[in-house]
């Protein structure tokens, strides 16, 4: 067998592949059937807050370098709030990304319909803005029974939610007055 | 005797369930057909399956005239001398192995469809192995041992908000649970540690454990059959391989 440089060097790649491999510590040995390898062992760590409710535990999202995909979450140990420790819907935040149940497009249901349609994230946003002029326009009070100016809407609400940060929270008050809402509620209330 | 052992002390548990699915993240498991209609009761699910290895069990008694609810985070207890591994050892070599290190009882899914799973069953003494119907593979359980072994900690005991599990080496777990026994008893008369001397997951009750879990201390009727003491006299060597 011939062998040119450029064969030579595709073989001495291989072959220092295979090095770096096994000394990475995969051991394919089946004497030990429980001597599997840390899903998390080469994962990028990032930290996040839990979006459930207003506690705000840390969570470590485990993200596989490869893929960049969340293969795991779990309590962050240094955050103050939850010292590593989550409840039920902490624990289960994995399933918020990986979940073949999640809704990802906006779902529309016309009035008498009895089914959800998919539609675009376009046409939902200028309904709900072309839908709260409406509303905003036909029941914006300027005074009330004393004549005094409130310049409020009492027709529309808003429900926050506590997946919301703090910036989040001021630009959706700052707007939510804006409109002159008065109805602005969290959800951990209702 | 060494190795590693939980501290699961029931007196902090508020049955959040964070522990069970936190296990089940982890591991990976599917979801499993819940109900609470028909048997009112807020324990999700009914039993351990073959995709649930912890199940916060819900029990509700009635004490002079008022409610006492008593929560049992229930898990296998990787029994220092485990009787399924007795079992498995008289089937197949390997089905069921005891970590050196850990001492974690841990299972060879693939292997342990050779052992037949009543046998299994029976001579835990805490009825915690499960099988799945479709594939005879049966599961519990594992410790976590990936994470053990690697410096973390279980995944049930690091999500616990309460402080109601603990793991760690077993003179120090040994060593919390008296501490806290005694602590807990000026209030709780009938509190107690569980076969604390022959298991590595120490539960603290405050009452009769029976009012907690059918299977929370040993059933004296289960353990090693006549069939498993007999192959065990006939194959000493094969015992002595186990062993190590």
């Amino acid at each position: 067998m011939k062998l040119t440089r450029r064969d030579f060097m595709k073989f001495s790649g291989l072959a220092a592949a295979s090095v770096a491999l096994g000394n990475l510590g995969f051991d394919l040995k089946p004497a030990y059937a429980h001597a599997q390898i840390l899903k998390i062992r080469m994962a990028k760590e990032t930290t996040t807050i839990c979006p459930y409710c207003a506690v705000g535990c840390g969570i470590i999202c485990h993200t596989d370098l490869v893929t960049g995909k969340v293969i795991n979450t779990e309590g962050d140990p240094d955050h103050p709030i939850n010292e590593g420790a989550l409840c039920a819907k902490g624990a289960a935040l994995y399933q918020m990304i990986n979940n073949p149940n999640r809704i990802t497009k906006p779902l529309y249901r016309r009035p008498y319909s009895d089914k959800w349609e998919e539609v675009t994230w376009e046409w939902a946003l200028e309904q709900i803005a072309k839908r709260v002029k409406e509303t905003r326009d036909k029941y914006f009070i300027r005074f009330n029974d004393k004549g005094q100016e409130v310049n409020r809407v009492e027709a529309i609400a808003h429900v926050g939610s506590a997946a919301l940060d703090n910036e989040e929270c001021w630009l959706i008050q700052a707007m939510m007055r804006a409109l002159g809402l008065v109805y602005i509620e969290h959800q951990a209330r209702i | 005797m060494g190795g590693k052992s939980f501290f699961i002390d029931t007196s902090r548990c508020t049955a959040c369930r964070g522990c069970q699915i936190a296990c089940k993240e982890w591991h990976g498991l599917p979801a499993t057909k819940t109900t609470q209609v028909g048997w009112g009761n807020h324990q999700n699910p009914k039993d351990l399956n073959f995709y649930t290895y912890k199940l916060v069990r819900f029990s509700e008694h009635e004490r002079n005239g008022k409610v006492v609810w008593y929560f049992f985070p229930d898990q296998c207890r990787h029994c220092l001398e485990p009787p399924c591994k007795d079992v498995a050892d008289g089937y197949v070599k390997g089905a069921i192995v005891k970590d050196p290190e850990t001492g974690a009882v841990i299972y060879n899914l693939e292997k342990l469809k050779k052992v037949p799973f009543d046998e299994l069953l029976d001579a835990c003494p805490y009825h915690i192995p499960r099988q799945d119907p479709k594939t005879g593979m049966v599961a519990k359980c594992d410790m976590c041992i990936d994470r053990v072994k690697a410096g973390l900690l279980p995944m049930c005991v690091k999500t616990c908000p309460t402080g109601a599990m603990n793991f760690g080496d077993r003179e120090e777990m040994l060593a919390l649970a008296k501490k806290r026994l005694a602590e807990v008893k000026k209030k709780f008369p009938n509190a107690q540690l569980l076969d604390a001397d022959s298991v590595r997951v120490i539960y603290l009750v405050l009452d009769d454990p029976k009012l907690y879990h059918e299977y929370a201390v040993a059933s004296k009727d289960v353990g090693i059959t006549r069939k498993v003491a007999l192959k065990k006299l006939f194959d000493p060597m094969g015992w002595l391989q186990s062993l190590v």
